[in-house]
């Protein structure tokens, strides 16, 4: 069950356009390392997780990712407001407004469309959550590729504040493997697929 | 910035706190000093809700309450008239509250 609230989780007030801008930000909406593809990890993961508190904090954070996604939309979307014929011919843009006009749609900085093959929920909870923890840092990244080349305060602000979440769920994550390993062999935690060969988990 | 964006500000200040402290507290589920921020600020954040939607548009769908939301009349297309306020309000991905 979910429940929408009327509201960014980060303000976004945007007021010159630049659809440039805009073309460089959607990788974080439908890109290799964008919001889209990290709930969809954890909301797709969290299923098959065997440790109930570690399936919790999947929930909360792809929901999360949920609202970061909203904020990268809220951005495009004002970003590319009123834009003009002349605008709309920035180079990078023209492509996506040809196809898109002004419209929102999941795709990478390059083009790319978003593709579930961007991450992976494979069914070893040590393997979930190692792709979890380096999708955090990806994404760590590509904020601060952004925050490099964009200038307008009003773009960066809420940029910064998606960067410093990617640092606290990478944190998060780093907690939930320790807590797999706790129930795990400590002589050799790589053995196995702990969400499959259950005879090895503590008893 | 007005009492509308000033209230907003406060929500989402308040409901960040909340937030950090869920994913905090879903790694931590019994650190006491934790738990008590916790509890003070979902109540906070309760109180906040409430009285936004008293004064403006119902954030989430447990505030509406068509009798008592919206007392001023900010962004409706139905003044005056008993009505849906989660209609009501700007849209929150656009910072000029809708084109039409």
């Amino acid at each position: 069950m979910w429940t929408y609230e009327k509201r960014l989780q980060f303000p976004v007030n945007i007021k010159t356009p630049c659809p440039k801008t805009a073309q460089l930000i959607i990788s974080q909406f439908g890109g290799p390392d964008g919001e889209l593809a990290a709930s969809m990890r954890y909301l797709s993961q969290r299923y098959s997780m065997p440790c109930k508190e570690i399936g919790g904090l999947l929930t909360d954070i792809g929901t999360e990712e949920l609202a970061h996604l909203e904020i990268i939309c809220a951005m495009i979307f004002q970003l590319t407001k009123n834009l003009t014929p002349e605008q709309a011919k920035t180079a990078g843009f023209d492509a996506y407004y040809i196809d898109h006009t002004t419209a929102l749609w999941p795709q990478a900085s390059g083009g790319v469309p978003f593709n579930a093959c961007e991450f992976q929920s494979k069914g070893d909870a040590i393997t979930d959550l190692h792709e979890d923890l380096a999708a955090e840092q990806k994404a760590r990244t590509t904020y601060e590729n952004l925050l490099r080349v964009i200038d307008n305060p009003e773009v960066k602000e809420p940029l910064r504040f998606l960067r410093e979440r990617e640092v606290v769920h990478y944190q998060r994550f780093g907690e939930a493997l320790e807590h797999v390993k706790a129930q795990l062999d400590s002589k050799n935690f790589y053995y196995f697929n702990p969400e499959f060969d259950k005879q090895f988990l503590k008893k | 910035m007005d009492k509308r964006g000033q209230m907003l500000q406060k929500i989402n200040e308040i409901s960040f706190t909340v937030n950090d402290l869920t994913l905090y507290l879903d790694t931590h589920p019994t650190d006491e000093n934790a738990l008590t921020a916790f509890s003070q600020a979902a109540n906070e954040r309760k109180n906040l809700l409430e009285a936004y939607a008293k004064e403006f548009e119902p954030l989430t769908m447990n505030c509406v309450c068509p009798d008592s939301n919206n007392q001023t009349g900010s962004h409706t297309s139905y003044p005056g008239k008993k009505h849906f306020t989660w209609v009501d309000g700007p849209i929150p991905w656009d910072n000029q509250g809708g084109v039409l």
